[in-house]
């Protein structure tokens, strides 16, 4: 609460005195001190309306009944919330609503939970006082996934509103007048929508509800869970509600968790993946070439064995380790600690490898950091955002909302370098908000970054103070952007230079800039040196120190944060250390009583490459599906068969699995506890909902229990037990408070770099990369993460099938008519390295020449993808290839 | 005075007479009030709460929307209701599956006050004695049976159930089925 005078207001409520700042307004002032008044449009999260009349209270010298949810609270003022007058008015709002509302409670989802159910018991009369029919609206069959049932509709807009000023979709409308208004699409078709399902949340009554769960529950019988969203890292808390066991629903509270109460399709529809009828339910083990069903006692037996046999045949560095992103805390953490006591190796790996790695080098040679040093509240407060490779409505929604937050509450100054095109479309698009956007291929987003440095050299918007300070740095700098001229820059990136004028003005001008780097950056080739650009940036516009601005690469896996903090990773301890730092090495070595083994370990696709070639003979793969994420040209799925022992611990029979000797079924994260850390940093505790299915178990279990067989016992009763181990490796690990603190840039790290770390490789940076890849083709093929799916798991979600149930490519209006191409149609996609068919979806976001490929269902599309390592941090970039579209009639 | 009397009506058991009285005079006027069960059967006041029984309308469907109320409101946890849309009748809401432990019922007849469509009934069926207690472990069949024979008048059924309902769990052909 503000201290000055001046900011707040003293005003009463009903008697009690209550001081509130300047501009709240009178009903939540009223619930400050624990007064609740009876409203239906009102929500904290969007602007009053003022249209439902039920929130009328009594303020002293004013001659009517005032609407509390749009009356601003005043100094000295009286309100009275519950006199005669006041409750008559309420008693008769209420009575004009149910006399066209069909009373169906036994049958409607939300009763029991429906605020116009609460106020009728508190207010109204058993008996109404009309005899007129009733309204009744045509039933529209509205979508799949989101019932809706007029009738009932107590015409408060919040769903609309939420829709468009919280969600930017602006799906739902009104239609009609007075009583008889009536939320429709827009257009006479089926609803079409980034299916966020805030329109279920937020209807106060049943008139919008969940199609997915519908009448299989009343809200009396859920059990409750909060935990955290396992699709992406966004991490936002969700509560999971099961009855007997089984999942009926995901919601999230207004104000619970970083995402204050919104979801996206996947945390909100996507939740039934893990109880998909193919989910592993006994361990398997390969007998005469198939795979059959057998005890634990022998798999993990017949595990151990194989790893020891291999460990003494070999040498500890025969075996490899690779671990999903999608685990908790504690078992990334169990995982890299497996491998390097109880096998000996450093050889092991974790999904942030697929691009996160990248971005976290980047802040750990600039800033000297393994985390942002911002959080989602520094993004929602600042007044200039720089988009870059983010496709922020489907990678990171969330963040896509804090994004919208910024520039559509409080009028940030939003630039983006996408690969979109603005246009309006059924999800909404970020680029339709920006200030300056530069739409360019993601082999360009580096382009674009450097066009923007020269612009910021050119323009003289150095910082005066690093000018002063580093004249190396900068002189350095300048000299590599004098290379590259205009011409080139603006015919690689497609846009003209005074757009890069205005941008870097505007960051220059900028008292918080954040800058959001997106997979589509953090996956190409060169993510590293892009990520390394924008630090740059940073530094030039001598930004990176200052309080409220900074770097945030997004994380596409929810915990891919945590496996590199956990020290899942081949050249990472535990916290961020380095394990080639003596001391580090020590450190844990001190915490660990044992020691470290000291060879460098191999990365992803290393250890794919020394499969193949027998260097690497067993590998423990958990919940990781390299044959299915990599393009076939690294030749995984040759590699891992070449394996003398392959185990996986699995949900599904993964095309990684289906090759295993033993897969170990693994328990999803609604059935475990553990910790997961979002892209911010922040460690959230993650709540069993249900009992793990069939025989399967917590990874760490799983982990646990074969070490103890290897004979280098690594135990533990429970996950807590390993957080607190963790915590004392890493001080002051996961407080699970409501917000993280991200930490401050590392001076220290940032004069190392400027003192000359910068050198390293800056010309190779520096230079406009060229055209990707000479496959043949003219049209540029990206993989793209949609807002539906989630890796591989979302693809068992009953749920988000609905909505996308197959893949389709995306193409520009302008190509689909070039080609005589219309949505459904079939394609062949070709190159040098192989063709396939698909079906066309036309989309107007998609830029011209560009064709967008769904990277969660089938893998057919992987042979046409090269795959680039990066010299840095051996990410693998396999997102983008050419190729030439052709129509099959 | 007053004590004198109180020392008469104890030494002649005043008390006890008085309470002794009904007792006494069945004694004279005997007349044996023994119903010879099974063969005599004895007359069930109106309101008699006896077995319990899910009913039908007129055309021969369950009320029954399962709506779980009677669920809710059964102090010793008798009925579970395991609720669904209809097959074939999209938007429809119906009771999938029903059971009730008659075993724990105390006949209170709560369930049969919650019902917001009369789907429930109070039969005067009494003779359930069995020798294995999971015959009282009732499913929907079992329970429409017992309404199928205790109440052969049946209510008619009505698309608007009550003049103040517009619309209560309706069919509708033209959507589809909700996805599983
Ligand atoms: S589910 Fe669709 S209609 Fe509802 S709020 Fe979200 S985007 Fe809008
Ligand atoms: S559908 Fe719900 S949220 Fe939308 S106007 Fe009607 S009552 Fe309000
Ligand atoms: S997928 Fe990401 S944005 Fe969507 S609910 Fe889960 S954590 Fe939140
Ligand atoms: S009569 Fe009473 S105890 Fe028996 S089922 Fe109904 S509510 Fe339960
Ligand atoms: S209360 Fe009536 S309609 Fe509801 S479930 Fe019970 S029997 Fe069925
Ligand atoms: S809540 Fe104030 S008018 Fe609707």
């Amino acid at each position: 609460m503000p201290e000055s005078k001046t900011d707040s207001v003293r005003l009463t409520i009903d008697g009690i005195p209550v001081t509130v700042p300047k501009g709240t307004l009178v009903i939540e002032a009223a619930r400050r001190v624990g007064v609740m008044i009876p409203h239906f449009c009102y929500h904290p999260k969007l602007k009053p309306d003022a249209n439902c009349r039920m929130c009328l209270v009594e303020v002293e010298k004013m001659p009517k009944l005032q609407t509390s949810c749009s009356t601003v609270a005043t100094e000295g003022m009286a309100v009275r919330t519950a006199t005669t007058v006041v409750n008559d008015a309420h008693k008769s709002v209420l009575e004009f609503i149910l006399a066209n509302h069909p009373l169906d409670c036994p049958v409607c989802d939300q009763g029991g939970r429906c605020d116009l159910q609460d106020f009728s018991h508190q207010y109204t009369a058993t008996a109404s006082r009309f005899v007129e029919t009733k309204r009744i609206f045509q039933k529209e069959y509205f979508s799949p996934l989101i019932e809706t049932q007029m009738n009932r509709c107590v015409q408060c807009l919040r769903c609309v509103r939420y829709c468009d000023e919280v969600m930017d979709v602006k799906a739902l409308a009104p239609a009609g007048r007075g009583t008889m208004t009536e939320i429709k699409t827009f257009g006479t078709h089926e609803l079409d929508c980034e299916f966020c399902g805030g329109c279920v949340q937020i209807c106060p009554v049943g008139a919008i509800t969940s199609r997915l769960s519908m009448y299989e529950y009343r809200p009396w019988m859920l059990k409750r869970a909060d935990t955290v969203c396992q699709f992406c890292g966004d991490g936002c808390q969700i509560t999971v509600q099961t009855k007997d066991n089984e999942l009926i629903e995901v919601n999230s509270e207004y104000g619970a968790g970083r995402n204050s109460g919104d979801l996206c399709a996947r945390g909100f529809f996507g939740f039934r993946a893990t109880g998909h009828p193919d989910r592993l339910t006994k361990p398997l083990i390969r007998r005469n070439g198939a795979l059959v069903e057998t005890t634990w006692e022998e798999a993990l037996e017949y595990t151990a064995q194989q790893i020891a046999r291999i460990k003494n045949a070999h040498g500890a560095q025969a075996f490899g380790g690779l671990i999903s992103g999608r685990c908790t805390n504690e078992e990334l953490y169990l995982f890299q600690k497996f491998m390097r006591l109880a096998i000996g190796t450093n050889n092991l790996d974790s999904s942030a490898r697929y691009g996160h790695m990248n971005g976290v080098q980047a802040m750990r040679r600039v800033q000297g950091t393994h985390r942002w040093t911002l959080s989602f509240e520094e993004i929602v407060q600042a007044d200039v955002l720089l988009l870059v490779g983010t496709n922020v409505t489907e990678t990171n929604p969330i963040t896509g909302l804090k994004v919208k937050e910024a520039v559509k509450k409080r009028q940030a100054r939003l630039f983006t370098i996408e690969s979109i095109r603005p246009a309006i479309g059924t999800i909404s698009n970020i680029t339709n908000l920006v200030d300056q956007h530069v739409c360019a291929l993601p082999t360009q987003f580096g382009g674009a970054v450097l066009a923007l440095l020269k612009a910021v050299v050119e323009s003289r918007l150095v910082d005066q103070r690093l000018q002063h300070e580093s004249p190396d740095y900068v002189g350095a700098v300048t000299q590599a952007l004098e290379r590259l001229s205009w011409p080139e820059l603006e015919a690689a990136t497609g846009a003209a230079r005074d757009t890069f004028v205005q941008m870097a003005t505007g960051l220059a001008q900028g008292r918080r800039v954040v800058v959001l780097a997106g997979q589509e950056l953090l996956r190409s080739a060169g993510g590293y040196g892009s990520c390394l650009l924008l630090l740059d940036l940073l530094l030039l516009t001598g930004k990176l120190t200052e309080p409220g601005c900074g770097f945030a690469p997004l994380a596409e896996e929810n915990n891919d944060q945590g496996a590199v903090e956990s020290g899942a990773v081949a050249e990472l301890l535990p916290g961020g250390l380095d394990l080639a730092n003596p001391e580090a090495r020590a450190r844990i070595a001190r915490a660990w009583k044992a020691d470290l083994p000291l060879a460098a370990g191999a990365t992803l696709v290393e250890m794919i490459d020394r499969a193949r070639s027998g260097l690497v003979k067993g590998m423990l793969i958990v919940g990781e599906n390299p044959v299915g994420s990599l393009p076939t040209v690294v030749g995984a799925k040759e590699a891992l068969q070449r394996l003398e022992f392959l185990v996986c611990q699995e949900l599904f029979l993964t095309e990684t699995a289906s090759l295993a000797h033993v897969v170990l079924p693994a328990a999803s994260s609604l059935e475990k506890a553990g910790t997961f850390t979002n892209q911010e940093g922040h460690v959230q505790a993650v709540r069993p909902a249900v009992d793990p299915i069939g025989e399967s178990r917590p990874d760490w279990e799983i982990l646990s229990a074969l070490s103890v067989l290897l004979g280098t016992p690594l135990e533990y009763g429970d996950a807590k037990e390993l957080l607190k181990e963790i915590r004392g490796v890493i001080p002051g690990y996961g407080l699970l408070g409501p917000a993280p603190i991200p930490p401050k840039v590392d001076r220290a790290a940032v004069e190392r770099y400027l003192a000359g770390d910068y050198r390293r490789a800056l010309a190779a940076r520096y230079t406009l990369a060229g055209p990707a890849d000479a496959a043949g083709g003219t049209t540029h093929l990206g993989l793209f993460q949609s807002l539906f799916h989630s890796g591989k798991l979302s693809t068992r979600s009953k749920g988000l099938l609905q909505i996308e149930a197959q893949a389709a490519l995306r193409i520009n209006p302008a190509d689909a008519a070039r080609l005589a191409l219309a949505d459904g149609d079939r394609v062949r996609l070709s190159n040098r390295r192989g063709e396939v068919t698909t079906t066309v979806k036309v989309l107007e976001r998609v830029p011209e020449g560009s064709a967008w490929f769904p990277d969660h269902f089938g893998q057919d599309t992987a042979k046409l993808f090269e795959c680039a390592i990066d010299p840095d941090t051996n990410v693998p970039a396999f997102r983008t290839a050419s190729v030439s579209i052709a129509k099959i009639s | 005075m007053t004590k004198l009397k109180a020392w008469f009506k104890t030494i002649i058991f005043y008390e006890i007479l008085v309470g002794m009285k009904a007792t006494l005079s069945h004694l004279l006027h005997y007349k044996p009030i023994t119903l010879q069960y099974p063969h005599e059967k004895r007359a069930l006041p109106d309101n008699y709460r006896g077995m319990l029984a899910l009913l039908r309308y007129d055309d021969g469907t369950e009320k029954c929307v399962g709506c779980d109320l009677c669920e809710a409101a059964c102090p010793s946890r008798v009925i579970r209701v395991v609720s669904a849309e209809v097959p074939g009748e999209p938007t429809k809401r119906y009771s999938k599956e029903y059971y009730m432990d008659m075993t724990r019922c105390l006949f209170c007849g709560m369930c049969v006050d919650a019902c917001p469509v009369d789907a429930l009934g109070m039969t005067r069926e009494f003779e359930w004695a069995v020798y294995d207690k999971r015959q009282l472990h009732l499913n929907k069949e079992q329970l429409l049976a017992i309404g199928d024979r205790s109440f052969p008048v049946r209510e008619k059924r009505l698309e608007l159930q009550h003049p103040n309902v517009a619309f209560f769990n309706v069919s509708f052909g033209h959507v589809p089925q909700k996805p599983n």
